[in-house]
């Protein structure tokens, strides 16, 4: 029942990203600058590629590299930038819009908590960002797919769920931004804000030392997200991303529960 | 458990330091319609959301179908259709899929969902729209798929907040008979401010003002309360000043007011409008009275005051008597 009615506010979610421009031109965005990137790395100038053959040439020993890596962690670096970039777009009209056209007032009279609202929400906009880093994959499965020797399967798929974690914990958040204002321009912007300073917790904490230092880098998702593309994962990665996107419905709810309390 | 299906006791609701509505209470029985009136900012948008569970309220109850709106939201959200002052639409939806998913979160069962959207769609007159996106539908049709999201689950109790306001003429005339159509088995409790369609579509009506409740009654009732107080129109020539002290001491004349006539052709006659307690019959004694005096008679006439007035002295009651 609370399953069906997360799926059916998620259906409903998709429906209007596609209904709308906003996320065939985001998407488009996304391919082309991520579609550059993936290009530049490889083959570019300054490509991995070209870096190895330079090196060589040169007679500089660089010892036994694993290019394949070496190229996956940099296109996963880049993509967890753009993602960085695109999440307050993605998430700022979650609840912004639904206040502006009163449809709050539809789901809030309804027999549904909300928690699935919340939920059926940020699993629809974590759809569509999975739906926008799918070439992304397609382009790396042919790329990777040439490797020698191939590539154990493990790597890519952890950075990737790592990738998918971050968004989702950043969504999270954003959602909650949205939840808190009628404008679609202003979520975004603070949510903006709130990521860019997610972003920069590890540039703070290494100013810092001892103990306030360790407990800044573990609040930071970039650093749990490097974890993930290394492919060093513990426990406290999960435990991180999956707090970040408990606390973003989280508070959802409450906003939208308080501002039930206080509308005039 | 009690045979009313949505009972309001003491309900006041504030914010901060304003007042919204204050000790509102009525009761609605199953199968009525009943009709809130009053005017903008009167707190009737404030109550339905109350009753829809929208919106806590500061004391007192309000029970739907024998739930308390507040501590049983859940249950009350399954026995209401409501539909707020602004319909609740996905402007990129089809009417179809639109009521379609509204139906999938008020809990209907799948295999009963086409055939509640196909009524839904029915009532209301739109299924030949069904697969119009409603952005592109006209204001009278948006208003029906509102009307259409509120009934699609069947709800006993069906909230309806201003549903005619911003329609043309013919619209409204639509929208009206839809509602008419819905009653029956269902309860239906609507807000307007519109006295008309309060006594063209509702069993009883309820006046509120500065959010508290005025009066309850059928608008036979009110009608009948309006029609036992009346007052004459009376178009006269002369010196007017002398008959009004004489007017005043008739027995049953409460007010006499003083205007230039509407003729142009006449700007020298006055119009004498006065009001009369209830059930007084002093007609005779006023033209007695005018004759005597010598005045010309040109006109007279009986008021009887619509419903609109009736609205107006109970809601301004302060400026009548000041």
């Amino acid at each position: 029942m609370i399953f069906s009615n997360i799926l059916a506010i998620a259906q409903r979610e998709l429906q209007g990203y596609f209904a709308s421009p906003l996320a065939y031109i985001m998407a488009a965005i996304f391919w082309f600058i991520s579609g550059l990137f993936f290009v530049e790395i490889l083959i570019g100038e300054q490509g991995i590629i070209q870096q190895i053959a330079i090196s060589e040439r040169a007679g500089i020993d660089i010892g036994d590299i694993d290019v394949a890596k070496e190229f996956l962690t940099s296109f996963l670096a880049i993509l967890g930038s753009l993602t960085v970039l695109i999440v307050p777009v993605l998430s700022m009209s979650l609840y912004a819009e639904e206040r502006k056209r009163g449809t709050l007032e539809l789901l809030a009279t309804s027999p549904i908590t909300n928690w699935v609202v919340a939920l059926g929400k940020l699993l629809a906009v974590t759809c569509l960002f999975i739906f926008m880093i799918f070439p992304a994959l397609i382009y790396e499965a042919i790329a990777l797919g040439g490797a020698e020797p191939a590539m154990p399967f493990a790597v890519p798929i952890l950075g990737h769920l790592g990738l998918v974690l971050l968004a989702a914990s950043l969504l999270s958040l954003g959602m909650f931004v949205s939840s808190l204002t009628n404008s679609t321009i202003l979520a975004a912007v603070l949510s903006f804000g709130i990521i860019l300073l997610l972003w920069i917790i590890e540039l703070i904490a290494n100013n810092l030392s001892g103990w306030a230092r360790s407990g800044l880098l573990h609040l930071s998702p970039i650093e749990s997200y490097n974890n993930f593309v290394r492919g060093v994962v513990s426990l406290s990665d999960f435990i991180l991303f999956f707090s970040y996107i408990f606390l973003g419905v989280f508070l959802t709810s409450q906003s939208i529960h308080s501002l039930r309390l206080n509308r005039k | 458990m009690s045979q009313k299906t949505i009972e309001v006791e003491h309900l006041s609701k504030v914010y901060g330091s304003i007042t919204a509505i204050e000790d509102i209470h009525f009761s609605v029985d199953a199968g009525e319609i009943i009709g809130l009136l009053g005017p903008n900012g009167a707190g009737k948008t404030t109550t339905m959301r109350i009753l829809a569970g929208y919106l806590p309220a500061t004391a007192g109850t309000a029970k739907i179908a024998g739930y308390d709106v507040h501590k049983q939201s859940m249950e009350v959200r399954r026995n209401i259709g409501y539909l707020p002052e602004a319909p609740p639409l996905y402007p990129d939806m089809t009417v179809k899929n639109f009521l379609w998913f509204v139906a999938k979160i008020k809990g209907i069962k799948a295999q009963k969902r086409r055939d509640r959207v196909y009524n839904a769609m029915a009532l209301c007159q739109l299924l030949d729209r069904q697969d119009t996106i409603i952005r592109k539908l006209s204001k009278g049709y948006r208003q029906r798929v509102g009307i259409a999201q509120a009934i699609v689950h069947e709800p006993p109790v069906i909230i309806l907040d201003e549903p005619t306001v911003g329609l043309d003429p013919r619209q409204i005339i639509e929208v009206r008979n839809l509602i008419k159509s819905l009653a029956g088995d269902r309860t239906i409790i609507l807000s307007t401010h519109i006295l008309p369609e309060a006594s063209m579509i509702c069993d009883r009506v309820t006046i509120i003002n500065r959010g508290k409740v005025v009066t309850s009654n059928t608008p036979n009732n009110l009608q009948a309360q309006l029609e036992s107080s009346s007052g004459y129109e009376i178009e006269v020539g002369g010196n007017v000043d002398r008959i009004l002290p004489l007017l005043s001491k008739i027995a049953g004349v409460l007010r006499v007011t003083v205007a230039k006539s509407s003729l142009n052709k006449h700007p020298e006659r006055r119009l004498l409008q006065i009001s009369c307690a209830s059930n007084s019959e002093p007609g005779k004694e006023i033209a007695t009275a005018i004759i005597q005096q010598e005045l010309d008679l040109h006109e007279m006439r009986r008021t009887r005051p619509t419903l609109e007035d009736i609205f107006l002295e109970l809601t301004t009651e302060e400026k009548l008597f000041s």
